[in-house]
């Protein structure tokens, strides 16, 4: 599907703060309205797309994804990654059943570079709580309206 | 950035699933292997809600098995509500379970297992060296994926499966639109079977009891009754009673065993050993012509079973794809009844099975999931002692590596979990 910019949320509902990334494209899909129905934008929530995450990138120049992330900072942090950042596939090889995002990126520029964006940014929300359940943790629901404001920042810089 | 940051798991959580092998004087002293099994939370998250909640909610325990949580659950419920749905309804069924298996073993053989049998850290480093065979992969993983988001509607987690049958028939012409790359897809599973042969298996031969699903006139992946090559041939309805769980205390999950206290192997070995006949022509000939003896009991070897695998799917793909024909109602009318109902399916990874009581608002009460992980469970544990004596031998970091193969071998479920192990040994 041809986009010129695809934002894509990633997560697992089910897992408490893994579910940020979800979260906050919901949330700037109802704050930025206009922005959210651009014809040239797709959006994509996909719980947890593994390897599929590669097709889901087809045909979009630029991709923005929206995950939940740990990186040891306070939960609720927003972080705002470049590909440049996302390159360095921490994630491991220790793979049992499936595939993490950066895994995934490293794949792709790997094997497939013309059919990946050119430009990939990632807004993170630092998860605290990842236990079973369906709710998000007071400070990362807190960082919702900050992260989606990050996606729309990161847009406009796009469409700009 | 003016700090540098560190992700180490960018997707989920990580570190749900660990390994632990303690030696004493030289000897393995204890072995556990502790994996997070989400279904027991699921149990109790289910309970109180509407039965015909439970196909979506399980779905989401898993982003590579969610129609067989959904085929499980369906038929349990199904039986508690005292249905049986069309000869329509269960042929979109099996064409959505067919689209699963084609996704998650082409994940498994060329993306999880292949790069330990070759030697490659990853998918990645394969990928450097042999790009068409990784290509391959992902296109078969895509194809499956397509047919999955064609039948529920999307490509992860599908939403159209309901008690009573579908929500909507999926489009017509959205199934055969994908007949070439289903037909691509089985030349390239053709060439995955005798591509499997080529790849070099550790030898590790173990005796095991397997046990899988069977049916007389299909190779059973969607219904069937639970056989055992110890011999024990029981209606599913029958399952709780020949095949235990209990509390182990280093894992949250509970471990199987047999009712005469045996570890025994659910899954695609399982399966092939014990239903051959079943088979498609097809997929047999595949079997032939690799001169794959039987029964394989390697659990290494479990990718030449799902290579065999893929064959079958993709051509029962083909054949129901090209026989669909959307017509009447795609799901029965009922009303809710109270009951007690129990369903079985083989996820790719292994015999599923689930039970559920609604009460007369149908509303769940209780619900037992039994995921093929954990039935697996008490085997892994057997083989990894029986492969520990030599695996100590090596470098701690090539012992780590021949458990890890191991455990990847049987394609784990780590469900709702960041997918990594982490693997401990200490030395005392």
């Amino acid at each position: 599907m041809t986009s010129d910019l695809v934002v894509i949320g990633i997560g697992q509902t089910l897992r408490g703060d893994d579910g940020a990334g979800l979260a906050a494209v919901k949330t700037w899909q109802q704050s930025y309205p206009d922005s959210a129905r651009r014809s040239n934008l797709r959006v994509e929530l996909a719980e947890l797309p593994g390897i599929g995450l590669l097709s889901l990138l087809e045909g979009a120049q630029t991709a923005i994804l929206v995950d939940a992330v740990r990186s040891g900072a306070l939960p609720g942090t927003v972080h705002l990654l470049s590909e440049a950042d996302l390159s360095n596939p921490l994630a491991g090889s220790a793979t049992a059943h499936g595939w993490g995002v950066a895994e995934t990126l490293a794949l792709g520029w790997q094997l497939t570079p013309r059919q990946m964006p050119g430009s990939i940014r990632l807004v993170g929300i630092e998860a605290g709580d990842l236990g079973m359940g369906e709710m998000l943790s007071p400070p990362v629901a807190a960082a919702l309206n900050l992260a989606a404001n990050q996606i729309e920042q990161a847009i406009c810089q796009v469409m700009a | 950035m003016n700090q540098n940051i560190e992700i180490p798991g960018l997707a989920r959580v990580e570190g749900e699933g660990a390994l632990y092998v303690r030696l004493k004087d030289g000897a393995v002293s204890e072995i556990e292997l502790n994996i997070y099994e989400p279904p027991r939370f699921f149990e109790g998250f289910l309970q109180g809600r509407y039965f015909q909640e439970v196909p979506d909610i399980t779905a989401r325990i898993c982003g590579i098995c969610p129609v067989a949580y959904q085929m499980s659950s369906v038929q349990a419920l199904e039986a508690a509500m005292g249905l049986s749905i069309s000869p329509q309804a269960r042929a979109l069924r099996r064409l959505l379970y067919c689209a699963e298996y084609i996704e998650s073993h082409a994940l498994h053989i060329y993306m999880l297992q292949a790069p330990d049998l070759v030697g490659h850290e990853s998918a990645i480093s394969l990928a450097g060296e042999a790009p068409e065979l990784v290509k391959k992969a992902l296109r078969l993983k895509k194809t499956g994926n397509e047919l999955l988001s064609a039948i529920g509607g999307r490509s992860v987690h599908p939403v159209n499966s309901c008690v009573g049958g579908f929500y909507r028939w999926p489009d017509r012409q959205s199934i055969y639109n994908l007949l070439p790359d289903l037909r691509w897809a089985l030349q390239a599973s053709l060439e995955t079977v005798e591509w499997a042969i080529t790849l070099d298996y550790p030898q590790f031969e173990q005796n095991y009891e397997f046990v899988a699903l069977t049916h007389p006139d299909e190779y059973a992946i969607y219904d069937g009754e639970v056989l055992s090559s110890s011999g024990t041939h029981i209606n599913h309805t029958a399952f709780e009673k020949h095949y235990l769980e209990t509390h182990v205390r280093h894992s949250n999950a509970l471990h199987s065993h047999s009712a005469a206290g045996t570890t025994y192997f659910v899954g695609p070995l399982a399966r092939l050993n014990l239903n051959f006949a079943q088979l498609r022509p097809i997929a047999q000939q595949a079997a032939q012509k690799i001169n794959l003896q039987l029964p394989l009991r390697n659990p290494y070897m479990g990718l030449l079973a799902r290579a065999v695998e893929l064959v079958e799917v993709c051509d029962l793909a083909i054949e129901l794809a090209e026989a669909y024909q959307p017509a009447g109602e795609s799901r029965i009318s009922f009303e809710p009844r109270a009951g007690e109902g129990c369903g079985v399916s083989e996820a790719p990874r292994g015999l599923l099975y689930h039970r559920y009581i609604v009460d007369e608002h149908g509303m769940v009460r209780f619900a037992r999931i039994t995921p093929p992980t954990a039935q697996n469970f008490a085997q892994m544990e057997a083989d990894l002692w029986a492969l520990a004596p030599s695996a100590i031998q090596l470098p701690q970091e090539e012992a780590s590596l021949a458990f890890e193969h191991l455990l990847r071998s049987y394609d784990p479920c780590i469900s709702c979990a960041t997918h990594f192990l982490k693997l401990k040994i200490e030395r005392s």
